[in-house]
């Protein structure tokens, strides 16, 4: 009884320690906030990662106690959500990438500036509209603007935070609750939740507001009531696997039809199920058809988008193969575009998980063959399909296919979801192999009887039971921790800076009637997470709008008053502004183009620092 | 079914039963006062409680009515995510039709309020059939 009590004492200061590591942590990543950076890594406090190493390697241990798992779980979640904010906590604006595009479209909607969503009303033909109403981008706006007013805040932040937190949230417990539908234990469940951060892709997925992240979440859930559904015939599995699938699908077209084409795979393998002993042959020649039709869906919808009238092209190619060597095929096939990394560590880290997870799926495939009457051995099938149908895919769209509308490396992110439950399984199997090798041996050793080379042995063994508590914990947590390098991009350009979105916000909150900006793509994304994309009343041409590139660079070249009253007369504005950043355009030319603005061309706005300088220009006759 | 804890709290269990309708009353309630902030008080501290409290009421009755069988822990999760769907799919439908300005944004509060009662009432009477 006291050995017990102590051992709870042990494990509250635990628990204590963990979280006071962890709320280090967000105070370490808070005051790394910087307005100026290129990468997360620049400006990261010294003693954050040794933090996270610590707070990861702590909780380690206690996923591996007797403790509650709500709270296990709470812990996970708690570590999970800081692990994805590094982008909206440390950079003014986020991550500059097509999630600040995204916050741009969304913030029509919270300010009202469109009507009827993102989409519009049909202006097209109807097959168009009904795609686009399902694009995804529909249902973020409308989750985050209803957030946003519930909370009275602006959109920029509850964007920002939007998927970070729910990713945090809901991610391990998905991861949670497959480990469980594939018989992992509780301990073992807990510990894929927390180790789904070690696997960079999804850490990166669930670090930025984009639809697609949104729409891997409601797949992990479709996922999960999938292989409940192939455990038992409660219907409610078939309901709750269908609306997942649905809003899967509603959030992301690609996260959709990957959930419809498992979803197509479950009925298969359950049909299966029950007809295998009535009718083999037929049973099985389904399956193997079911199991082609899952993985042509998702080629195919592609080719589908074509047919709907869409502006994408993709098509089925064989010049991409004809131009790559034996060589460059299997690396691309094996390692996808981490082929043309020079970084070994990031190949890696990226690659050490899902190889781990599918050895382990081979031993457990092995195994369960052995003992055809072991349960959950359905699931495990299962999952093995699913692995091997994202990994068809994958080469279908890399190698067979071109003109595509999304980038394939996002199929990694169903790979890792297949591959951390596999992952959780293993590392507690190899923990508990440990802690059960060192108790067994020590049985029955008494230190007293023993001659002196036995008290070695058994020191040994001590040091076996130390490794079991100690070394895995501490190997776990530095994955976790070391694959935040390769999660958060090495390399990146300067992020939205304090004094461009000041200069936004000056731009917007002074002028009074409806104006243009002309700057460059960096000044562009500043701009849309302020006032919207392509906002009618506050004018800013498109991240790859090629006329509003011109306009830049006839502006930087040769700047003038004509670039800026041909930019208003083509969004029908009444003030243009012209908005350069020294950072940006390299010190000489900010000075040359500083030093050549013309007279009708007034400084309108300076940043405290000197960086960024507007111009503007009010066409007399229009004011 | 995945237990993570058995033990139901008194007071989630209080408001899943819902006597009287208190609390589909309070969480309309809720609705008008986020309303009301939105228009004169505008504050986010305010905005914050309200969001917990109106989380708390719809997810416990949707947690209960759909994943009774769950524990706890894994009850509450599914409960706030559900409310979250159902605030995205019924604002989406919302945005799509008109907009999501604040009249129709409270109104998007409103249906996922009843919306959530009455799946509450009618599954809890279902399972105590």
């Amino acid at each position: 009884m006291p050995h017990k009590e102590s051992g709870i004492r042990l494990l509250r200061i635990g628990e204590i320690l963990f979280l006071a590591l962890t709320a280090l942590s967000f105070y370490l990543l808070f005051i790394s906030r910087s307005g100026e950076a290129h990468t997360v890594w620049e400006v990261l406090h010294p003693a954050f990662i040794p933090a996270i190493f610590a707070s990861a390697s702590l909780l380690v241990m206690i996923l591996l106690t007797s403790e509650e798992t709500a709270y296990k779980l709470l812990f996970v979640i708690i570590l999970s959500i800081l692990l994805h904010s590094f982008f909206p906590i440390v950079f003014p604006a986020g991550d500059l990438s097509g999630q600040q595009s995204i916050l741009g479209r969304i913030r029509l909607v919270f300010d009202n500036t469109v009507l009827h969503g993102l989409t519009g009303w049909p202006n097209r033909n109807i097959q168009v509209f009904i795609y686009q109403l399902f694009m995804g981008a529909n249902l973020q706006a409308a989750l985050s603007v209803i957030l946003a007013r519930m909370l009275c805040l602006d959109i920029f932040y509850v964007h920002l935070f939007f998927i970070p937190v729910l990713w945090g949230t809901f991610v391990p417990v998905a991861a949670f609750l497959v480990t469980k539908a594939i018989g992992g234990s509780e301990r073992a469940s807990a510990l894929s939740g927390l180790l789904i951060s070690a696997f960079p892709y999804t850490t990166y997925f669930g670090a930025i507001s984009v639809p697609n992240s949104l729409g891997f979440i409601f797949f992990f859930y479709s996922l999960c009531f999938m292989l409940r559904y192939l455990s038992s015939n409660e219907s409610k599995n078939v309901q709750w696997m269908l609306v997942f699938s649905f809003f899967s699908f509603m959030s992301h077209y690609l996260t959709g039809i990957m959930s419809f084409s498992l979803l197509l795979l479950t009925t298969a393998v359950k049909r299966y199920q029950s007809e295998k002993k009535s009718a083999l042959a037929n049973a099985r020649i389904l399956l193997i058809v079911s199991f082609i039709i899952s993985v042509s869906l998702l080629p195919l919808s592609f080719i589908y988008l074509r047919v709907l009238g869409t502006s994408i092209m993709p098509a089925f190619t064989l010049d991409k193969i004809g131009e790559l060597s034996i060589q460059e095929i299997a690396s691309l096939s094996l390692f996808g575009e981490l082929a043309y990394s020079s970084n070994p560590r990031i190949i890696f880290l990226n690659i050490v998980g899902p190889l781990l997870a599918l050895l382990w799926m081979l031993y457990l495939l092995f195994r369960l063959r052995r003992k055809p009457s072991a349960g959950f051995q359905t699931q495990v099938y299962f999952l093995f399909a699913v692995f091997l149908t994202v990994l068809i895919d994958y080469w279908i769209l890399k190698l067979f296919m071109e003109g595509l509308p999304i980038n394939e490396e996002r199929l990694w992110v169903f790979r890792d979801f297949i591959a951390v439950p596999f992952i959780g399984l293993a590392a507690y199997a190899a923990c508990a192999s440990l802690e059960g090798l060192s108790k067994q041996k020590l049985k029955g050793i008494e230190l007293a009887n023993l001659e002196r080379p036995f008290r070695s042995y058994k020191l040994r063994f001590s040091s076996l039971l130390l490794a079991s508590n100690v070394l895995i914990p501490v190997l776990l947590g530095g994955w976790v921790t070391f694959s935040l390098s390769a999660a958060y991009p090495q390399v990146a350009p300067l992020q939205t800076t304090w004094y461009e979105l000041e200069a936004v916000k000056y731009i917007e909150r002074v002028t009074q009637v409806k104006y243009v900006v002309i700057g460059d793509q960096w000044t562009t994304y500043a701009g849309q997470v302020i006032v919207g994309e392509s906002n009618p009343r506050a004018y800013y041409f498109g991240v790859s709008d090629k006329i509003g590139h011109e306009l830049f660079v006839n502006m930087s070249r040769d700047p003038s008053s004509r670039w800026m009253l041909s930019a208003m007369n083509q969004t029908d504005t009444q003030v243009a502004y012209f908005v350069i950043t020294e950072p940006r355009l390299g010190t000489d030319a900010f000075n040359t183009i500083v030093a050549s603005i013309p007279p009708p061309l007034q400084l309108f706005y300076k940043s405290e620092n000197g960086k960024l300088c507007v111009y503007s220009y009010a066409d007399s006759n229009q004011t | 079914m995945v237990r993570v804890t058995s033990n139901p709290s008194g007071f989630e269990k209080h408001i899943a039963k819902d006597p009287k309708s208190v609390f589909t009353l309070t969480s309309y309630a809720l609705v008008l006062a986020t309303y009301m902030n939105l228009n004169t008080i505008k504050s986010a501290g305010l905005g914050i409680a309200l969001f917990i409290l109106y989380f708390s009421i719809n997810g416990v009755f949707l947690a209960y009515a759909f994943f009774g069988n769950e524990g706890r822990f894994l009850r509450l999760i599914f409960g706030v995510l559900l409310t979250i769907m159902l605030l995205g799919f019924v604002g989406w439908l919302v945005m799509v039709i008109y907009n999501l300005d604040v009249p129709e944004f409270s109104f998007v509060l409103f249906i996922v309020s009843t919306f959530c009662s009455l799946m509450n009432k009618r599954l809890k009477d279902k399972n105590a059939a």
